[in-house]
């Protein structure tokens, strides 16, 4: 049987195995029928997402349409006969699930897909990115150095894959002047996807795992943008700095001199100069969120409304949105969503002897396991699964104070999602790094890997900081 | 990943088969059709419409016996079913009025004159293959190898 056929069957199997099995054997006392279609339908999506036999979007959308079908208040007929009897369980809510489409990080990552697109059309990521790269001079390991922050700082507010496509396409010239044994072009190559990963953790709308954390803590306490940064970036800078020096330890260029030059200059007219105003007016209103009241899923839609109404953003550029990546977010929150108003998460915690564990142990085995599973698999797809089942956990765990407790665990988390670039699998920025031709999986996989390992001890030293000086 | 599928028409069985020789290196994503005039690649592309088969590159020949292949391609250029269709005229005969027409009439993407490199008809086919790809919204990053990264870079901008 082909490889394809197997990986569409194995995930359609289990779902109709787990569905079939008696509610006594899955060990859990007082599982309900609705609890249990919750489990079948989570090893549908982790392993349609592991598996990948369809589009992991698709997935997303499975599970939300799977969900109204089987376990919402509006279900198939047949679904909901027993309903109301002992042991049935309680139905989600049918507008609850459709909710998720547009629940208000997805809002909060439209805004930052409308910014992201207005600043590429009118050239003003590639512009800044010329004069930001300037006073790193012309010492190549001063240039690498410039590259991965600037290319970390755009992915806080562009995709990773965009920014990484952009930086390199700036990078191409100046590689083919390069010495085709020269191990810096290995050097430069890699600086651009290991800048974009790391950069992403900066802002909640830096990558998708950020949003579906941002929903999970939003429960717990309230997190505006600007204290994400206030931990966040912090963690970007040592980062980054430790990447760059590994970096230039790996793959030191034999070149005196690199000389980037991009040309071009801002435009200007009355669309680009709006463009360049709402850019910073909304990066501001999010930055100060506790002045003006509003919170920064209601400061995305100012810019979604602006470019709209002055035809920057036009009919044909809207649908060029990835809706895809809205969608894949939108399932993974309604996955989460049905784990825990059904009430399985927390039968699943009561199940689970959480207190005969150390803490530690968890929390570094969970960190540990995302990364290899982000490595593996997408970022979004690997937060999908983690952040329900720690969100979950997160309560019933105790002895993470000191670590910022369940906030600390859902960080910790999320953070190790985003480290996950040893592969040219790992991330799309990854494989735009690999598609140059220039370097071996061998290499990613050195500073992949030593980046992954570094950035989960470095999330805990974080974390013990942040939670030190009351940031948490 | 679905196979793309490219069409090669030549008169000449030796230079079909010279080109398809040197295309063979696109076996991993590409599936390649031999045909010997225009009337049976029409036929062939009517075939692979029919049967929903992503035809990404037409590599045609223009001087052949019944319908040459400015005419052919030019039709090809109008038939709605194909509109993300990549055309190459390859060719050493023809003259001014041909090359307008194969312009301004069958939209070509690209005039390689014969005789031709294997490498230039290896950057070529490539680089038509990468737009086809994001033209027709079929790019998926298992394409990753086959794709120009100068169009890569330049098409992922501004993508999610």
């Amino acid at each position: 049987m082909s490889k394809k056929l197997w990986k569409t069957l194995i995930p359609l199997l289990v779902f109709f195995i787990l569905l079939a099995l008696p509610v006594e054997w899955f060990g859990m006392p007082g599982l309900t029928v609705v609890e249990q279609r919750v489990i079948a339908l989570f090893f549908l999506a982790a392993l349609c997402w592991i598996l990948e036999p369809i589009p992991i979007f698709a997935t997303s959308l499975l599970v939300i349409v799977l969900e109204l079908i089987m376990l919402s208040d509006k279900s198939f007929i047949l679904f909901k006969s027993g309903a109301g009897t002992e042991g049935f369980g309680t139905l989600l809510s049918a507008t609850g699930i459709m909710a998720t489409f547009a629940s208000p990080v997805i809002m909060l990552f439209l805004g930052g897909f409308f910014l992201a697109m207005a600043a590429t059309k009118f050239r003003l990521d590639i512009n800044l990115a010329r004069v930001l790269l300037r006073p790193f001079g012309s010492n190549p390991n001063l240039v690498l150095l410039g590259l991965m922050v600037i290319t970390a700082v755009f992915s806080m507010f562009m995709s990773n894959t965009a920014t990484t496509a952009m930086m390199l396409a700036i990078l191409a010239p100046v590689l083919a002047c390069l010495d085709k044994d020269d191990p810096a072009r290995i050097g430069f190559v890699l600086a651009v996807p290991v800048g974009a990963n790391i950069g992403g953790i900066g802002t909640p709308i830096g990558t998708p795992p950020n949003a579906i954390a941002l929903k999970y803590i939003s429960d717990l306490q309230t997190i505006s943008f600007g204290e994400w940064m206030l931990f966040a970036l912090p963690f970007v800078l040592v980062l980054l700095f430790i990447a760059w020096r590994l970096l230039c330890f790996f793959f030191p260029s034999s070149q005196k001199s690199v000389v980037l030059d991009i040309k071009g200059r801002f435009m200007r007219g009355w669309r680009p100069v709006t463009v360049y105003i709402t850019f910073g007016v909304t990066i501001l209103l999010w930055v100060l969120g506790g002045l003006h009241g509003m919170d920064s899923n209601v400061v995305a839609l100012i810019p979604v409304a602006v470019f709209s109404c002055t035809g920057i953003i036009s009919k044909e550029d809207l649908k060029t949105i990835s809706w895809d990546v809205l969608w894949l977010v939108s399932g993974g929150i309604a996955l989460g969503a049905g784990l825990e108003q059904t009430g399985l998460a927390a039968r699943m915690v009561s199940a689970i002897p959480f207190a005969s564990l150390h803490p530690m142990v968890v929390l570094i085995f969970a960190m540990l396991m995302t990364l290899l599973m982000a490595n593996f698999m997408s970022h979004t797809a690997t937060a999908n699964l983690v952040l329900p089942l720690m969100a979950a956990m997160a309560g019933a765990l105790s002895g993470l104070e000191s670590l910022g407790g369940a906030v600390g665990l859902l960080l910790a988390v999320t953070f190790s999602a985003s480290l996950g670039m040893s592969l040219p699998i790992s991330a799309p920025p990854n494989a735009l790094a690999s598609a140059t031709g220039m370097v071996e999986t061998g290499h990613m996989a050195r500073i992949g890997v030593s980046v992954g390992l570094i950035g989960l001890a470095l999330t805990l030293v974080m974390l013990w900081v942040a939670n030190f000086v009351g940031l948490l | 990943m679905e196979k793309l599928y490219i069409v090669c028409v030549d008169d000449q069985r030796e230079v079909l088969a010279s080109v398809v020789r040197d295309l063979n290196m696109f076996a991993d994503w590409a599936v390649m059709e031999e045909c010997e005039s225009a009337d049976e690649a029409e036929e062939l592309m009517e075939d692979l419409a029919a049967s929903d088969r992503p035809v990404a590159l037409i590599v045609c020949d223009h001087i052949m016996p019944g319908m040459n292949g400015v005419d052919f391609l030019a039709t090809l250029a109008a038939d709605q079913r194909f509109p993300h269709l990549k055309k190459i005229l390859l060719t050493g005969q023809a003259t001014q009025k041909d090359t307008i027409e194969a312009v301004n009439k069958a939209r070509i993407d690209y005039y390689l004159e014969k005789p031709w490199s294997a490498k230039e008809l290896e950057d070529v086919v490539r680089l038509q293959l990468s737009h086809y790809l994001f033209d027709s919204g079929r790019f998926s990053m298992e394409y990753r190898a086959l794709v120009t990264p100068s169009v890569l870079m330049e098409r992922m901008q501004g993508r999610e």
